[in-house]
């Protein structure tokens, strides 16, 4: 008996060994896995990923190799919008051209989209705030890379390119129009009858709000074709990924200083991540909301506006139903009270070139914003910012640096 | 004299033996992901789609102990003193299947998955584990 309980006893003991290496093995082999899920970002050419630097090239390391590598490449690859039935459908995008630059789309035909999101400054204006029929109290964006986008307009009030077409044409600051006179207008216009046709493959119909919706998604279906062209930094980032050293070289050191900055000491890239140097989302980085008559809430209100409107991905216009793959951030976005003044983080491409910046349009040069996140209020951000915004206190040089690196973001 | 030896061996080894199976582990599936827990109170999770990525929306499919109830899942930034800008949403797929949809992490850095379950006698139970997103 004594002997059949100590033999009981003995493998028990030798199964718990067994399991525990068992489990020790499982922990080595997800440990295994995990490296090997994070391979993707570092698995350079062995080449480059040891390789000495090339006179003119900094010895980016591995990690910092990765995170230059995340910001690329350009462009992306289509995606289609499945929200907008006729995104990427020639006609369409023809049509959408057409109406971007028709001045009878406003009331009074004195304003077309081209106006304030003019092709020869990346589809803005240049200006602090928006001008249409009175001045607007925020900066008009850049078109290019919208399709790109998950929010659209600096509160992201809207959730597709195509309502946030729509808008301007309503808003009675902009071209003031209403969906009845649109879809009159469309009707009764030979020209955008045809067009309209040829877009959707059927006449106008009687539903005035489905006809100007169907204005907007046409002229989405345009914008969606607006893609910055590659920089700088792209033939920088592709040469570094194939190893090729000294076409990196070719990329000016100031820029590869203030990268580094970017992607390291400065965290820029926390928030402008990606191809697009944006995660898509809102932050608040100490730009004053206040504005002529009270305060702008950002996305705060932007986000009551698009969980009420008709218009969202969620509501009777979207073309993919309750299929739309990207309707699932709009079923569960959250309305904080931290989203009061915030504003959503703009892409970095062709920065040089859609000056100036900032929401409110406050600051007019690239200098201005460096030296904004280099002497930001720290006391104010410590009550409502995030505690990764800090001031980055940069010398002369390192500001510099910063600033050629964003100029290296376009053509 | 071998009995004796085999005691001594397995009174040695009793610390291995409760450490490792001292509570019953219950059985997971084997391809449900990264194992949270021990014993009864444990939960596999995986996303999908599998690799995360900075600003893209995936969704977690969560397995549970047999008794165990999922009642919520969420993440936070804990330097960043920030969570998600979406609130996910929790389906029951039965058997002890969950789906989890609308997470979105903004960010690259350390995120820290929580887990929210009841028990079968209505003891609620947190489960946490770091995800480091690059």
């Amino acid at each position: 008996m004594r002997r059949g309980a100590a033999r009981f006893v003995a493998r028990a003991a030798a199964a718990a060994v067994a399991r525990a290496l068992g489990a020790l093995t499982f922990v080595t082999l997800m440990a295994l896995m995990a490296l090997m899920a994070q391979m993707p970002l570092a698995a350079f050419p062995a080449a480059a990923a040891g390789a000495p630097s090339a006179p003119g090239l900094l010895d980016f390391t591995a990690d910092e190799r990765a995170r230059i590598a995340s910001h690329g490449p350009w462009p992306p690859p289509p995606e289609r919008d499945p929200s907008n039935r006729v995104d990427g459908k020639p006609a369409a995008i023809a049509f959408g051209r057409a109406l971007f630059f028709d001045r009878r789309l406003s009331e009074g035909a004195r304003l077309a989209c081209a106006d304030c999101h003019r092709p020869e400054r990346a589809f803005q204006d240049g200006e602090r705030v928006a001008r249409g029929r009175g001045q607007g109290l925020r900066n008009t964006p850049s078109l290019l890379d919208a399709r790109t986008r998950r929010w659209f307009g600096w509160d992201g009030a809207h959730d597709s390119l195509w309502a946030a077409s729509l808008a301007p044409l309503l808003a009675e600051s902009e071209m003031a129009r209403r969906v009845d006179t649109l879809a009159d207008q469309v009707r009764g216009d030979a020209r955008l009858a045809a067009g309209y046709r040829r877009a959707f493959g059927e006449a106008p119909g009687d539903d005035d709000e489905r006809i100007a919706v169907d204005l907007a998604k046409a002229l989405a279906a345009f914008q969606a074709t607006l893609v910055s062209p590659r920089s700088a930094f792209d033939d920088f980032r592709d040469a570094l990924l194939r190893g090729d050293s000294r076409a990196a070289a070719r990329y000016p050191l100031a820029a590869q200083r203030g990268l580094r900055l970017f992607i390291g000491e400065g965290r820029c890239s926390v928030c402008h991540a990606g191809a697009t140097f944006s995660n898509g989302e809102f932050a608040d980085i100490g730009v004053p909301f206040f504005v002529p008559g009270g305060v702008d809430a950002g996305r705060q209100r932007g986000l009551q506006r698009l969980t009420s409107s008709r218009l969202n991905r969620l509501g009777p216009h979207n073309d993919a139903g309750a299929d739309d793959p990207r309707a699932v951030i709009t079923r569960h976005v959250v309305l904080e009270h931290r989203h009061f003044g915030e504003f959503r983080v703009p892409g970095l491409r062709m920065l040089a070139r859609s000056a100036p910046y900032m929401h409110g349009g406050s600051l007019a040069t690239i200098e201005d914003v460096v030296r904004h996140y280099s002497e930001l209020n720290e006391e104010r951000l410590h009550a409502d910012g995030e505690r990764i915004l800090r001031p980055l206190k940069l010398s002369a040089a390192q500001a510099a640096d910063l600033a050629a690196f964003l100029r290296s973001l376009g053509r | 004299m071998k009995a004796a030896l085999a005691v001594l061996v397995a009174l040695a080894l009793l610390p291995l033996v409760l450490a490792a199976g001292g509570a019953v582990a219950c059985t997971l599936p084997p391809d449900a992901g990264s194992v949270l827990g021990e014993g009864t109170l444990r939960l596999a999770w995986r996303a999908a789609p599998p690799t995360l990525a900075v600003a893209r929306p995936f969704a977690l499919h969560v397995s549970t102990c047999p008794g165990l109830r999922l009642v919520r899942v969420d993440a936070t930034m804990p330097e960043h003193r920030h969570g998600m800008n979406y609130r996910p949403s929790l389906h029951a797929d039965g058997d002890g299947r969950w789906r989890a949809e609308g997470l979105l992490w903004h960010m690259a850095g350390r995120w820290e998955l929580r887990f929210d379950l009841v028990d079968a006698a209505g003891a609620q139970h947190v489960l946490r584990q770091t995800v480091e997103l690059r």
